[in-house]
């Protein structure tokens, strides 16, 4: 499939253009937050910070690790067809442009198909965020935003990768844009600031013998 | 009985002058908001900047906290309690939170959300870690209770049951205002006791004993309420043949100033101790079964200094699980034949890094040793950390807020409960008393002191 004038530059400048000003936001939130005096035990360690520093940032794929995540597996599930959805959509992002990828045909059918699940997920997730009593209380505008926001976005996507139709490509491709423009400033840029999270707790607490015996130790 | 040194004097000097007797003030006034912000922008590091920052409220942490696991009281949650300060982090901070603050959560700091700050980071958090280990996005909860907490001490509006602790330490050199006279007494006498258990009139306590190998450090408890607790430890450290010595100057474990995140104060406290052990010439000081004194002063004590001490630290646990380990003590398990389970100190295991040392000792101290369902790093805060003991406006939450301790306690069968720190041994001794357990509640040494086979 070949796309011409006005999508095309939707689907390519303007997705550039977004990019790099997604692109400059981090740059400049990391450069503050590298501002920041850093933190390190300076007592001699018990344990290995490099070890704690690999084993926290890989705690993500390590479920049993967490009680959080072990007793609610069924959540776990739930944020690995999430997030792999978000990945998979982004992807087709860059891929759909250079006709790397046809809509309704092989490899969009498998991205369709894990939108569709995410897009379920998602709606769970904002009705757990709207009927547990602990959420509510901590729930901004911007938590439920970045879920309604989300679940349309894979329902654009559906439209578009499943079918091919114009029409789905401009709501698809206007949500990318807005979102590369709308995430750097809200929850959803949680992947910038999760890593810089999870080093520090590693380090720290590798270096004091507690992090990497964390997988080890049962509940 | 003293050995009274220059370096002795030199401490002496830098001890600060004593502080204002004023209690803590009752409410926040809002001439305290432009200074407890002026705090939050100095103490803003990369660590407390990424856990203010990555926070995306899933909620995965609201059953990791005893608070909320053992009243279902939403405002428990930890996220809910960070939030308190990360709201503030939001309006100052984050971009978008500057210009549309309702839409992430902004607030500005307020004297109304300082005073719910107050009630649920001093009332409703014994900064135990145990939601961090449960943060898919590893947000360090603890840096940012401290902050919060020192963001209101420093405006004097801190329980009082805790100022009074940090004030009594300051003025005194220990955190009871244990005089030296009856410190040496009760020692003395300890040590009478000691060789007569014994029948050894070489088992002795020695004090100010310079080039001794181990500074032993204690909890103010121990010679005020408990002395049979440092009997069990001088038994220990006889059996070993061990070199040691009790300072009679800086021999207190406890750092309070730790609980409320004053770094200020707590250097100085840290300053004396290792000036003192610096003094004698020891090679470790050798920490007292008290969490928080051992984490002072094992890690955060090179923090506060901004150096590594002239001298190694140990903790009693780890002394003994190496002397078990190495052979230097024999014990004989079947003298503590009841069931025994052990409490793992939050401030020992998740913020210190002890977690199989007691293991070591309870498997050779005792015959039936059984583990709570959530134990090491993961166990459940027993509610007594943080300074909790201290305050006592809060002490109806704290003992409901052990209900899923107890639960776990009573789920053990258990008629002994080892802990290694005082706050936890005093603050479960309250649980069992409550829910009418009926264990007894012991420190490892003392297990070990019974088991204990003198040749």
């Amino acid at each position: 499939m070949h796309y011409e004038g006005a999508l095309r530059f939707l689907m390519e400048e303007v997705q550039y253009m977004a990019l790099a000003f997604m692109a400059m936001v981090y740059v400049a939130k990391v450069l503050w937050f590298f501002r920041k005096p850093g933190v390190r035990d300076k007592a001699p360690l018990k344990g290995d910070p490099a070890v704690g520093a690999v084993v926290s940032l890989g705690n993500i794929f390590m479920p049993w690790a967490m009680e959080s995540t072990r007793l609610h597996w069924f959540f776990y599930l739930e944020f690995v067809i999430f997030h792999g959805a978000v990945a998979l959509t982004i992807l087709s992002t860059f891929l759909v442009p250079f006709q790397l990828m046809v809509p309704g045909e092989g490899f969009s059918r498998i991205v369709v198909a894990a939108m569709g699940l995410a897009f379920l997920v998602g709606l769970r997730r904002l009705v757990r965020r709207i009927a547990r009593p602990e959420l509510r209380l901590i729930s901004a505008p911007d938590d439920y935003f970045a879920l309604v926001v989300l679940n349309l976005f894979f329902l654009s996507g559906i439209w578009a990768l499943g079918t091919g139709e114009a029409a789905g490509m401009w709501v698809f491709f206007i949500m990318t844009t807005f979102f590369l423009i709308y995430v750097p400033f809200s929850k959803i840029s949680h992947y910038i600031t999760y890593p810089f999270a999870r080093w520090y707790y590693g380090v720290n607490f590798g270096g004091r013998g507690v992090i990497a015996r964390a997988v080890k130790a049962s509940n | 009985m003293q050995d009274k040194t220059v370096a002795m004097k030199t401490i002496q000097e830098a001890q600060p002058a004593i502080q204002p007797k004023e209690g803590p003030k009752p409410a926040f006034e809002p001439q305290d908001i432009p200074r407890m912000l002026e705090i939050l922008d100095k103490r803003m590091n990369r660590l407390l900047a990424s856990s203010l920052a990555a926070c995306v409220h899933c909620g995965l942490c609201t059953e990791a906290c005893h608070y909320y696991a053992s009243t279902r009281n939403p405002e428990f949650a930890p996220a809910y309690k960070a939030d308190l300060l990360r709201k503030v982090y939001k309006k100052r901070y984050d971009w978008l939170g500057r210009l549309f603050p309702v839409w992430v959560g902004g607030k500005d700091l307020s004297p109304e959300l300082a005073e719910k700050m107050y009630d649920l980071i001093f009332g409703a958090c014994t900064v135990c870690r145990r939601c961090s280990l449960n943060c898919p996005m590893g947000v360090d909860y603890a840096s940012i209770m401290a902050t919060a907490r020192y963001m209101m001490a420093a405006m004097n509006r801190l329980p009082e049951g805790l100022k009074a602790t940090i004030d009594v330490h300051l003025e005194t050199g220990n955190n009871m205002g244990i005089s030296e006279e009856e410190l040496v007494e009760t020692l003395e006498w300890i040590e009478e006791e000691l060789q007569a258990e014994l029948d050894d009139p070489t088992a002795r306590i020695p004090l100010n004993q310079k080039g001794a190998k181990y500074f032993l450090t204690m909890n103010p408890r121990e010679p005020k309420y408990y002395p049979l607790t440092i009997q069990a430890e001088a038994k220990i450290l006889h059996a070993a043949k061990e070199s040691y010595t009790i300072s009679t100057k800086y021999w207190d474990a406890t750092n309070y100033c730790l609980f409320i995140g004053d770094g200020a104060n707590a250097r100085k406290v840290a300053q004396w101790q290792a000036q003192d052990v610096e003094s004698l010439g020891c090679d470790y000081l050798l920490a007292a079964e008290c969490g928080h004194g051992y984490r002072s002063i094992r890690w955060e004590a090179a923090n506060w200094l901004g150096r590594q001490p002239n001298f190694k630290v140990i903790g009693f646990q780890e002394l003994m699980a190496q002397y078990i380990q190495e052979g230097r003590i024999k014990l004989d398990p079947s003298r503590n034949p009841k069931r025994v389970s052990y409490h793992d100190p939050c401030n020992a295991a998740k913020s210190g890094g002890i977690i199989e040392e007691p293991r070591i000792v309870l498997r050779a101290a005792v015959e039936d040793f059984v583990e709570l369902k959530h134990n090491r790093q993961f166990s459940y805060c027993c509610g007594g950390g943080g300074g909790a003991l201290t305050m006592t406006e809060f002490a109806k939450r704290r003992l409901e807020a052990a209900k899923v301790k107890a639960e776990e306690i009573a789920a053990t069968g258990a008629k002994i409960l080892a802990t290694s720190c005082h706050n936890c041994l005093d603050q479960l001794a309250e649980i069992n008393r409550h829910y009418k357990l009926g264990v007894e509640v012991k420190l490892l040494c003392e297990l070990v002191a019974d088991a204990l086979i003198i040749e």
